[in-house]
């Protein structure tokens, strides 16, 4: 089903647009979506992802405040420890869409490819 | 010229868009959205006629005039006023001297936001470490309190002329500084602050008035003395000029105004009219006091700026007391409302919340709640009776002898870092005038420190041996700079791959090179600092003892 199809779409309102550009914002930096994925296997500490990410400790602080800022990360206590997480399922869920946008091998757009090919050769 | 005729050229000049890959906030990306004109992020074509050039600096002109004339803020006037009441012309060459230091260092801020994309606060943290970005932050928020407090004194003095009570000035000044706050968008604050930029120039033909009607005008260049007051007044002069909360607005600002490098000789240019009209409106009020008090009784005697607002009414006429006022009131709104959002930026900055004026509150809260709770201490210190104002303005010098010098320091190593600036790091000959100022700065900052905590010290004799001590490492870091390998130019030297040229991602960067002429510097802005600090603690100490 494409977006037209889709019974109840309604353009976003100009306040949303550029809700949705923020969050794109804070996904738009490697560094960043090197920790969202380490984030999505669980939990972590800055230590835990300085090790897994191999950054060093100001830089991970340092995106991990831009990542809860766009309420994408949460942190929690855990005693003296601060332990950050994905905000909610949201995030897992977009993240697994923009994976599937880049390693798309579904139907739909295997055909597109093709299509794309016959132009190209007819030209 | 002949702008729409004939076909489409195509001109092999235009350059790709610069774009800033460290900005911490979306909003800092797109149209420079200015008070006086838009540019579109894809303008990149070349300048040909003299009108485009002058849309496009209308377009760009702001963060250098609005951070050079809040530096005419109520403390500034006061400052300015007492020299010209005490010491007639004779102190004019401090603020011609000082003209240039202010546009070497916010031409330096200026370049270091347009091409990083990042606030001074970050940058620090940055290259320096979360220890000193910690402390910068600390320290200018502190001071910006306080220097809100002397403005909001400001506006009691201007309107206590008019006869309006404190109770009812203060409140009102911070109203409209709240609305500002948290009402306006980046061009609507811009136009504010332009507005109250062009009243402050009101202080020209103020002077021009007092010189009419004064008529008696003596021998105003000699200095009446040269003793301790006067080493000290020259040094207020320099402390209230040379602020540190300038830096960190500026580069935040030029950030927010979405000025990439494509734009910075129009930065550069509207800091250098800054400059002109701050300097032009200093010594406005310096000769207005000058000629209204020299030869009468008044001449050496001065108490406050609204002292000098009572008495221009007598010895010059009633016009130009109510102008006075009004430039007092105008200074120390300005004043207020560009230190604020300095602190605003700063701390966003700092800690990656949203920061821009092209939010609006809901989507910036933290940005904008800073500046309220700003002007909300301010507000409770002013209002509380029996507050030590005294107190509050040795403190704004204290905090500012202490943060500056490494403000200026860190400035001046940003700005030599090639890994940050690439092709636009500062030219050898800069740095070297930069070095110079940056000493002296540092030098002028320490005597200040020593003299408002200690006031009974023999300010000559400090004086000496600070300078003596300054020369001293100036030559030996000279030495040491002249032993180093030198670099080699970078590659990249035609304009347009300069004006697109920005810094890559921050955390991309190679931590700095370790040079011996940089482990010299922070050592020396170590020292320097726990001579302050030391030096702060021991007066608390004796205040505490003495009771």
């Amino acid at each position: 089903m494409s977006p037209s199809e889709r019974p109840d779409r309604k353009p976003l309102s100009p306040r949303q647009v550029e809700q949705v550009a923020d969050v794109m914002f804070a996904l738009s930096t490697a560094s960043r979506v090197a920790i969202l994925d380490q984030l999505r296997l669980g939990p972590a500490t800055v230590s835990g992802l300085m090790e897994a990410t191999g950054m060093e400790q100001s830089a991970v602080s340092h995106q991990l405040r831009v990542l809860r800022e766009h309420r994408l990360v949460r942190a929690s206590r855990d005693g003296r420890r601060r332990v950050y997480e994905l905000y909610d399922d949201h995030v897992a869920l977009l993240f697994d869409e923009a994976i599937r946008h880049i390693t798309d091998t579904s139907g739909a757009s295997k055909a597109r490819r093709g299509a794309a090919r016959l132009r190209r050769g007819a030209r | 010229m002949n702008g729409r005729a004939g076909p489409a050229v195509i001109e092999p000049t235009f350059s790709p868009p610069a774009e800033r890959r460290s900005v911490l906030d979306r909003a800092h990306v797109g149209d420079v959205e200015g008070a006086l004109g838009t540019l579109s992020v894809f303008d990149t074509g070349p300048r040909r006629s003299p009108r485009r050039r002058l849309m496009t600096l209308l377009a760009i002109l702001g963060p250098g005039l609005v951070v050079m004339l809040a530096n005419n803020d109520a403390g500034g006037i006061s400052v300015y006023a007492q020299a010209g009441q005490e010491h007639g012309a004779g102190l004019l060459w401090v603020l011609v001297a000082l003209a240039p230091v202010l546009f070497i260092n916010q031409e330096m801020v200026a370049r270091l936001g347009a091409v990083s994309g990042a606030g001074h606060a970050r940058l620090i943290v940055e290259r320096f470490g979360r220890r000193w970005g910690a402390f910068a932050l600390g320290d200018l928020l502190a001071l910006n309190a306080l220097t809100i407090v002397t403005d909001l004194i400001g506006v009691t003095l201007a309107l206590g002329f008019f006869g309006v009570s404190r109770y009812l000035a203060v409140p009102i000044a911070a109203a409209l500084l709240v609305a500002v706050i948290v009402g306006a968008g980046f061009r609507g604050w811009e136009r504010t602050m332009l507005t109250l930029v062009v009243v402050s120039l009101a202080a020209i033909p103020l002077a021009l008035l007092v010189h009419g009607a004064g008529g008696a005008v003596g021998s105003t260049a000699a200095p009446a003395s040269s003793g301790s007051s006067f080493v000290l007044l020259v040094i207020a002069i320099a402390g209230t000029t040379i602020a540190p909360w300038q830096f960190f607005f500026q580069q935040s600002n030029v950030v927010d105004k979405r000025i990439t490098p494509r734009w910075l000789a129009y930065e550069r240019l509207d800091t250098l009219l800054g400059t002109v009209l701050v300097l032009l409106g200093a010594v406005a009020i310096m000769l207005t006091c000058a000629w209204a008090f020299d030869g009468t009784a008044l001449h050496g005697s001065f108490a406050d700026a609204g002292a000098v607002a009572r008495n221009l009414r007598a010895t010059a006429s009633p016009l130009a007391a109510i102008l006075f006022a009004v430039v007092l009131l105008n200074a120390s709104l300005l004043g207020a409302a560009a230190v604020t959002l300095s602190g605003s930026y700063a701390v966003g900055d700092y800690f990656g919340f949203r920061h821009s004026l092209h939010r609006r509150w809901r989507d910036a809260r933290v940005f904008r709640a800073t500046s309220v709770a700003l002007v909300a201490i301010a507000v409770a210190v002013v209002l509380i009776p029996g507050a030590p104002l005294g107190l509050i303005t040795t403190g704004v010098q204290a905090l500012a002898g202490i943060l500056l010098p490494s403000a200026s320091v860190f400035l001046l190593l940003l700005c030599n870092d090639r890994d940050v600036l690439g092709p636009w790091v500062n030219p050898g000959w800069l740095t070297a005038i930069g070095a110079a100022t940056v000493g002296a700065l540092v030098a002028l900052s320490t005597i200040l420190t020593v003299t408002t905590l200690f006031p009974d010290a023999d300010v000559a004799t400090i004086s000496v041996a600070v300078f003596a001590l300054l020369a001293l490492v100036l030559a030996a870091m000279g030495v040491l700079q002249l032993r180093r390998p030198r670099h080699r130019p970078t590659t990249l030297s035609t304009a347009a791959e300069r004006a697109a040229w920005t810094t890559p991602r921050l955390d991309t960067l190679p931590p700095p090179r370790a040079s011996r002429l940089r482990s010299a510097t922070l050592v020396l802005v170590r020292v320097q600092l726990l001579f302050s600090a030391a030096l702060l603690l021991a007066r608390l100490v004796q205040a505490g003892l003495g009771g």
